[in-house]
């Protein structure tokens, strides 16, 4: 399995929702007119508490310093795993769970803090810019690694690091339990041709900045148990989307791509204090055991909660599942 | 294709049809202008074709990409891959056959909808698909489908989970479970079938090239890079492949995956199409955003022998079908270097041929060749004796045949080498005559030992007149009349040497031109014949020549009337007769009449109606001036003159110049004007003072005319010519190049050779070594050890070749060797020394030819030298064979 570093260095900020006004020239500028801006990595994830953007340096470029953008401090880089086609595919779990294992787990050993953001195409996994040589130490022995730079990717060579390199921290570290949230909305993950997003500008405007003006005929019970949570990326040109069936059905359905098998998903929120960016080992303490059950699953972090998609038939287990590690003694 | 960019593809089966795709699929014929069935609503591709719209299918909207069915039947099946990544089987026009009935309509769908970036169809198994999707995280990016396969039961039985509606589709039709599925994870750009095997696919993927073999999946080749889109396969060379990325075309050699053979330059706009020329090897047309130009790369491979490792030469051009920016284009299947183009904007075609580069060559033989596509074409001179004087002949066909008839080698009789020209030339009749008077002059002095004037001769009467010194004038009266003429006469040495140089006069001091009237009479030259007896003021003379003419065979009738107005003349200035003569002398046709009179009619002294009449030959001109023009005239008129002849090229000038600087550049103006390098090679080689010939022109032109003999095939003439030139300047002597030495004591076995080195031509020059010496000439005259032997015959060099063994047995060979002189014995070229410079064996130069005449290898055993093959002109044979 080859390991790609991409070429973007991104950061990760965050709108809080009221703030949101002062924002919407560069947001719709970087979603809707790809040929103004140089942004080649664009992410942008509604929660309930706010909005979370994670872009490149040439968007953030854009981005006016206000008091309602917070933003991480640190450059990330995203990280991609390619199968290099040799990979069995007996397995049919797909995305976090596929990574579980050969990268997550050793990097949570490692102390190193990643950021996940799945999209309909790919998973990339955003770890800070200063780790890098960490996590190439970590991963040089599972993956061939590359370093893609200006479109061509060269190998990454084993830099010898050992006297220099520390490890990030103890490793017996102990997890912190966190507490999970399951909210009862039916997700699903689709993409679009970038030519169509045109057609679907009014919807996607509304859906992303209007979410919280009142609607007709939505339910007071709703709230309850379900949470708002849309999610959408542009980067290297192809389009992913996350949103509950709810958003789903105000786009024209054939514009919208999805898989034949019309599979929908639900989530798994993690956190209940915003969980900050330096605690490691959160992705894994949920992939680790979704890869043992080969459970599919998205996973995607904001700025203040972590949030995994998991089918839907297999909710039963995963439930039980996180419900029988609370119980558990930590180790 | 999205949209507005439209694409074109050729039926594959159909070499008159063609598919354009946009919004929609629309299929059209295309013919010629006019023909019946294109009249109605045809559209005009180019002035002799016109494109007929036959069908349209607007079906399948959200088209990314099209392939055409490649087998015959169904003819017009289309695969349409979709911005979903469904890839559909439509039609367009009617088919009725059972197949296509089963086939139209067909969907494959992928497990992730994405889109569908490309088709390929295999072009062997045409039931295989191959489509190129985007990047899913779980899905795989090349999907091949097979056509023929039933609609998967997994389809039919669909879950009655909470789904999402996933579209009207009619399960019946649809396919969901691909042949294979390649690249998970990945994106696939571009595809393309190799031709090498039908289960190897190549993939442009994101950032790498990847070829699957579908015999085992579960291996790929790959090589990482950006130039990821169009793949595809050039028809000629199974193993080059183009592919592109933003500007740039990348070409790749499948032996040699590890990088691109080249890479072509870049082009400032991305590039949308590249396709290879199916009709002509090597020729890659690209096409960029918002051009109406297509760049066409020639890549041609040339073995060199340096060995392969030489990039190809490519050759760049552009060409530009029509005004509108460039949609697209597509190449005709079968037509050469046809094309159609289709406009970005309104859908406009044009019908499009790439004319091919042209590429021309001269022969040494005057005949011209020139190769266009696969055509080549000669054009020769037209030959045939009753075509000539049509057009004059090529200068190249007039020096051959000079060279074949001995032109220039003429040094005792030179004005002869003017009629071995052909005779038909004035200037070099001039010229010759000039340099026979010249060389006579000279031969003069020399016997006189005067060779300050033998030096004199050759500069030209311009720089004789000038030395000119003690000038004497009279008035001469009319001969044969008591009358004062009304002239001036002037008369010095050099202006009779000037005179003999025209050839007015002959040696000896008087001026007594009844010789040179007498050589103009028998010629039939009256007019000018009457004109010189008339500017030697004897116009009884002149009278008569003129009845002569007119008595004559082929002479004019009328120049007795011309006789009759001469024996008018009267030098009254205002008489009727000078006045009438004086006007109606232009309407002469004859030039020397009009001299004539206009000299009649002159003031003393002001001759201009003779001297700038430009039709009179230079020497009649020169040799007036030189009688009538006084000290101070004449050297102007000479300049004037020379300038002029200097000015046109005309050799007649040379008169004037004599084989001086001006002379060659006379002659420069003249090799320019006419090419003829052989006249100033020779002329010049006459030149007596060394420094003509040293000019660096007059050695180009000499060794031009070498090379043009050699590549005639005329190496006896070009000998002779190296003989004729070392003889006239001995200057050019080659130094010798090869010496023989002997094996045992090491010493050069040519005596001449060694006692005086540098004139050592003509044997050793060509390696053969032989010299009249004392000694015996089988043996080294060093050591006196036996010369090598020849390896034929086995006897020693310097014995004679026997040509016919059989009289040689017979009468026995002593006597004939007796015979001989020592001189026939060496010169005869038999009998030269010859040897293969490779492996040093040879022998007997009549014994070599011989055995070299059927043979390639040398004539010593266990040697295997290819002897004759080494020489690159050893089989050729010369086409002026003595």
């Amino acid at each position: 399995m080859d390991l790609h570093i991409l070429d973007h260095r991104l950061r990760v900020t965050s709108i809080c929702k009221n703030g949101l006004v002062d924002f919407t020239h560069p947001l719709i500028k970087l979603i809707f007119l790809r040929n103004r801006t140089r942004c080649k990595f664009f992410s942008l994830t509604e929660t309930p508490e706010n909005y979370t953007v994670v872009l490149d340096e040439e968007g953030f470029k854009e981005l006016q310093p206000s008091e309602h953008l917070q933003v991480e401090g640190s450059v990330w880089l995203p990280l991609n795993v390619v199968s290099n086609g040799n990979a069995s595919s007996s397995s049919q779990a797909v995305g976090v769970t596929k990574i579980a294992k050969s990268v997550i787990a050793p990097l949570a050993q490692q102390h190193v803090s990643v950021f996940m953001l799945s999209t309909y195409q790919t998973d990339f996994i955003l770890v800070r810019e200063k780790d890098l040589d960490v996590v190439i130490h970590t991963l040089e022995e599972e993956f061939t690694i590359y370093r893609e730079v200006g479109g061509e990717c060269s190998a990454v060579l084993s830099q010898e690091v050992h006297n220099g390199f520390q490890k990030n921290g103890k490793e017996a570290h102990q997890l912190t339990v966190h507490p999970v949230l399951i909210p009862l909305n039916h997700f699903c993950v689709m993409s679009l041709d970038p030519d169509t997003l045109p057609a679907i500008a009014t919807t996607l405007i509304d859906v992303l900045f209007y979410s919280n003006s009142p609607k007709e005929g939505t339910l007071p019970s709703q709230d309850q148990d379900c949470i708002k949570f849309f999610s959408f990326s542009l980067i290297d040109g192809y389009v992913s989307l996350v949103m509950d069936t709810e958003a789903q059905i105000r786009f024209p359905a054939d514009l919208l791509f999805t898989s034949s098998s019309g599979e929908l998903w639900r989530m798994v929120r993690i956190g209940g204090q915003p969980l900050g960016f330096d605690e490691c080992g959160i992705v894994a303490q949920i992939s680790q055991p979704l890869a043992d059950s080969d459970i599919s699953a998205y996973y995607i972090s904001t700025f203040s909660f972590d949030h995994a998609l998991v089918p839907e038939e297999d909710i039963e287990s995963v439930t039980a599942m996180l419900q029988q590690k609370r119980n558990e003694p930590a180790c | 294709m999205s949209g507005s960019k439209p694409d074109i593809l050729w039926s594959p089966h159909h070499t008159d049809r063609y598919v354009i795709c946009d919004s929609e699929l629309g299929l059209y014929r295309i013919g010629p202008v006019g023909s019946a069935e294109n009249k109605v609503g045809a559209l005009l591709l180019s002035d002799e074709t016109a494109a007929t719209l036959l069908a349209i299918n607007s079906d399948t909207p959200y088209m990314k990409c099209v392939a055409w069915y490649p087998k015959q039947e169904p003819e017009c099946l289309l695969a349409v891959g979709q911005a979903n990544g469904r890839v559909v089987l439509t039609s367009l026009g009617q088919s009725h056959s059972s197949k296509s009935k089963e086939l139209l309509g067909k969907e494959f769908v992928p497990k992730h909808a994405r889109q569908c970036n490309t088709l390929a169809w295999n072009p062997v198994d045409s039931n295989w698909l191959a489509a190129g999707l985007d990047k899913h995280r779980a899905d795989f990016s090349v999907l091949i489908w097979d056509i023929s396969s039933k609609f998967s039961p997994e389809a039919s039985v669909v879950t009655e989970k909470n789904r999402l509606p996933s579209g009207d589709i009619d399960s019946g039709m649809v396919v969901t479970k691909p042949l294979y599925e390649l690249g998970q994870n990945d994106a696939c750009l571009s595809l393309c079938w190799l031709p090498r095997d039908q289960k190897l696919l190549l993939a442009g993927m994101h950032r790498n090239l990847a070829i699957f073999d579908l015999r085992n999946t579960s291996q790929k080749t790959f090589v990482n890079t950006k130039a990821i889109q169009g793949v595809t396969v050039d028809p000629h060379f199974p193993d080059r492949v183009a592919s592109f990325f933003e500007g740039q075309v990348a070409i790749w050699d499948l032996r040699k995956f590890e990088k691109p053979v080249l890479t072509l330059n870049e082009q400032p706009k991305p590039l949308t199409k590249v396709a290879w020329c199916p009709t002509r090897t090597g020729l890659l047309a690209t096409l960029t955003r918002d051009t109406n130009i297509i760049r066409l790369y020639d890549m041609q491979h040339t073995p060199t022998p340096i060995g392969d490792e030489t990039e190809p030469t490519i050759i760049e051009r552009s060409v530009q079908p029509s005004d509108s920016l460039i949609g697209s284009f597509a190449w005709h299947p079968t037509t050469q270097n046809r094309m159609v183009v289709v406009s970005a904007a309104n859908r406009a075609m044009t019908d499009f041929t790439v004319f091919e580069r042209i590429s021309l060559a001269w022969s040494s033989t005057t005949s011209l060749m020139w190769a266009c596509g696969r055509h080549l074409y000669e054009c020769a001179e037209e030959g045939g004796g009753s075509w000539e004087g049509a057009v004059e002949k090529d200068i190249a066909t007039k020096m051959r045949q000079r060279a074949q008839s001995q032109y220039g080698h003429d040094t005792v009789q030179v004005w002869m080498n003017h009629m071995l020209a052909g005779g038909d030339d004035p200037q070099l009749k001039s010229l010759w005559f000039t340099l026979h008077f010249m060389k006579q002059y000279a031969e003069d002095m020399e016997q006189k030992q005067q060779s300050s004037k033998q030096v004199l001769v050759y500069s030209g009467i311009k720089n004789i007149v000038k030395s000119s010194s003690g000038t004497t004038e009279n008035r001469r009266c009319w001969s044969g009349s008591e009358r004062q003429a009304n002239v001036l006469w002037f008369h010095s040495e050099e202006r009779s040497l000037a005179l003999r140089l025209c050839g007015w006069i002959s040696q000896g001091p008087d001026i007594d031109v009844e010789p040179f009237l007498r050589s103009l009479e028998g010629d039939g030259e009256w007019e000018r014949a009457a004109a010189v007896a008339l500017f030697n003021l004897d116009i009884r003379r002149a009278i008569q020549i003129l009845n002569h003419g007119a008595s004559s065979e082929k002479g004019d009738i009328n120049l007795n009337v011309v006789a009759m107005a001469l024996s008018g003349y009267t030098d009254e200035k205002s008489s009727l007769w000078r006045e009438m003569c004086s006007s109606l002398r232009l309407q002469l046709h004859n030039p020397y009449l009009v001299v004539m009179f206009a000299f009649l009619t002159s003031e003393p002294g002001a001759y201009d109606g003779v001297l700038y009449e430009s039709s009179v030959a230079v020497t009649d001109r020169v040799a007036f001036a030189c009688m009538f023009l006084n000290d101070t005239q004449l050297p102007r008129y000479m300049d004037k003159l020379t300038n002029e002849m200097k000015e046109a090229g005309n050799l007649e000038g040379i008169l004037l110049t004599g084989l001086t600087k001006d002379g060659v550049d006379l002659m420069e103006r003249y090799v320019d004007r006419t090419g003829d390098v052989q006249t100033a090679s020779f002329c010049m080689l006459k030149g007596s003072p060394g420094e003509v010939v040293k000019d660096p022109r007059v050695q180009c032109w000499i060794e031009n005319y070498r090379n043009l003999l050699d590549a005639w095939r005329f190496w006896h003439k070009r000998a002779e010519f190296d003989i004729h030139r070392s003889k006239l300047d001995p200057s050019s002597k080659p130094l010798a190049q090869v010496f023989v030495s002997c094996n045992f004591c090491g010493k050069s076995i040519s005596y001449s050779c060694s006692a005086v080195p540098h004139q050592g031509r003509g044997f050793s020059q060509y390696g053969v070594s032989g010299s009249p010496t004392k000694s015996k000439v089988t043996s080294c005259p060093g050591c006196r050890k036996p010369l090598p032997r020849c390896a034929l015959c086995l006897m020693n060099m310097g014995t004679p070749v026997s040509n016919c063994p059989d009289t040689r047995h017979g009468t026995g060979t002593s006597d004939e060797k007796v015979d001989l002189t020592r001189n026939n014995k060496l010169s005869h070229f038999n009998n030269w020394f010859t040897w293969c410079h490779n492996c040093r064996h040879g022998g007997h130069a009549g014994h070599m030819l011989s055995w070299f005449s059927d043979h390639a290898e040398c004539p010593v055993s266990a040697c295997t030298c290819k002897c004759m093959q080494l020489d690159t002109t050893g089989n050729l044979v010369p086409s002026d064979s003595l």
